[in-house]
């Protein structure tokens, strides 16, 4: 059998299902933004077209702290497609200072040292010239 | 009503159309009666031919079938127990008379559909190990809140394989004897989560018959059983952004379950909980109320689970021992809590099988518990 070629990791095509170039726009300055109901006030993530608490449009990007905690993790031990080469790697839920929950790459770690609950801060992988990718370290 | 289903095979290599196929003639075979009867048919999305927008008219086509009455249900694993609620639904609303609820996939042979949304930004290049790995994280959690032995999983594990040996249906990759060792000994695949806690995707087909009783009785079948009570949520708790992963919907579709059927847990005889991985059997006693929350270990290694014991459960093999049939999956433990009432289960027969709890569950959301949870109770005549 012939060995097909390896499959470059997955880069997020931005605007795809909703609006979220103004994310990827702040990403390359480092910046982590998250949606705000402008009517609530409530933080929501992954973006949403609406406001999760009243179904209205009434949407704004705000800049987050980058800082929260580890609410669950897991070993990839075995890759997504795209991912062999990075086996085993950390996956989590992060769950930000702001009151929402990311899923995100723990970096600069490693599973004997991860716990629920631990302090992370954002840090970012850089997957092409123009995608700068959120992931988490130890803060 | 009747019940079908096709072996179980891992990469047949025939179509979720040709499997169907087979499903629907064992249907007539075992009922008798003649395909111009269906006059309602319930299909279950697939995994294998679901980027055909047209499926279910499709297969109304591969089939012959011309009815009043069509619904396609994209519940995931929830589909099938879905689709009979829907179906008594119609039947109820005299949109039709005798529905099919048939589920085909061959998801072991044909490429996956594409989920899109948000993945391809927000899930993709993280790496998330799909369904595993948020099992794996879903595990980790219940791990930090609760109580989990390893025990309990490895008797779900063995009492499951146990089951299988004694179901010619299921799939022959899985035909071997397991141990509580060879439980634990099993490789992680996204840790804490083991490969012998994961299901096997194969192809195969399943189908439930649902009608009246009046019209069952006319069209002469002797053996049937009641659907008594349902309950089912989508998307649990998706406003909140900060949601306990650990909790499921059948803290909500169970309840409402129960109520219908005038039931509580400890009447129930057997249950054929959704099987995707060993910890959803544990949350789904746990949330349904068989135990209380936390429990779920403990219950598990006091109560004799097996085809004789007090609980029987999943005495198929389930999913993960029998082998998943794609989105048909969700057909599998439904099919056997039929067939067990019917007193059709041969060497794993359960004794007075008077009831029986079946569930599904449908689709991984981003950081949460699972998409879909719904819970069908039955009970004899």
């Amino acid at each position: 059998m012939s060995e097909r070629p390896p499959i470059p990791r997955p880069l997020p095509p931005p605007d795809r299902y909703t609006r979220t170039s103004p994310f990827w726009e702040a990403a390359k300055d480092h910046r982590l933004l998250i949606q705000y109901c402008t009517d609530t006030g409530r933080p929501q993530w992954f973006p949403r077209s609406v406001s999760l608490a009243t179904g209205r449009r009434n949407l704004e990007w705000r800049e987050a702290s980058g800082r929260g905690r580890v609410y669950s993790w897991t070993v990839a031990n075995r890759a997504w497609p795209g991912h062999e080469s990075r086996v085993p790697y950390l996956v989590a839920l992060v769950e930000l200072d702001e009151g929402v929950r990311m899923l995100a790459n723990l970096l600069n770690t490693d599973p004997g040292s991860v716990r629920i609950g631990m302090p992370v801060k954002v840090c970012w992988e850089r997957l092409s010239e123009d995608i700068e990718y959120p992931a988490f370290e130890p803060a | 009503m009747g019940y079908a289903e096709t072996p179980i095979e891992l990469g047949s290599g025939r179509s979720s159309y040709d499997l169907a196929a087979e499903a629907l003639e064992q249907i007539l075979e075992r009922t008798g009666i003649g395909k111009p009867a269906i006059d309602g048919v319930c299909f279950a999305e697939t995994m294998s031919e679901t980027s055909n927008p047209f499926w279910a008219i499709y297969l109304c086509e591969h089939l012959g079938l011309s009815p009043a009455w069509t619904q396609l249900n994209g519940l995931g694993g929830a589909s099938t127990v879905g689709g009979v609620a829907r179906a008594a639904s119609a039947i109820r609303d005299g949109l039709c008379e005798t529905v099919l609820v048939l589920s085909a996939d061959a998801q072991s042979s044909w490429p996956p559909t594409e989920q899109g949304g948000q993945r391809f930004e927000f899930q993709y290049p993280v790496g998330l190990n799909g369904p595993v790995g948020v099992f794996g994280l879903l595990t980790r959690r219940y791990q930090h809140q609760y109580e989990l032995q390893d025990e309990a999983l490895a008797k779900l594990a063995v009492t499951q394989r146990a089951h299988a040996l004694l179901n010619p249906n299921a799939c022959r990759k899985l035909n071997k004897p397991l141990t509580v060792q060879q439980y634990l000994d099993s490789p992680y695949v996204s840790e804490p989560l083991r490969m012998l806690d994961s299901v096997m995707v194969c192809d195969g087909a399943n189908a439930l018959l649902v009608t009246s009783t009046d019209k069952a009785r006319e069209l002469g079948l002797e053996k049937m059983v009641h659907p008594i009570g349902y309950g089912e949520v989508t998307n649990f708790n998706g406003a909140e952004q900060l949601p306990d992963i650990t909790e499921s919907g059948f803290t909500l579709a169970g309840p409402r379950a129960f109520a219908r059927a005038g039931l509580t847990p400890a009447d129930i005889r057997m249950i054929h909980p959704y099987d995707d991985f060993l910890i959803a059997i544990l949350l789904t006693l746990e949330h349904l109320g068989f135990c209380e929350r936390g429990g779920g270990s403990k219950f598990i290694l006091d109560t004799d689970l097996s085809y004789r014991g007090s609980l029987p459960l999943n005495t198929s093999g389930g999913q993960i021992s029998a082998g998943q049939p794609g989105l048909a999956g969700g057909g599998v433990n439904a099919i056997e809590a039929v067939r067990q009432m019917f007193g059709e289960a041969g060497e794993r027969q359960v004794d007075n099988p008077v009831n029986a709890l079946v569930t599904g569950i449908g689709m991984i959301p981003y950081g949460r518990n699972w998409g879909v949870s719904n819970v069908l109770i039955l009970e004899q005549p």
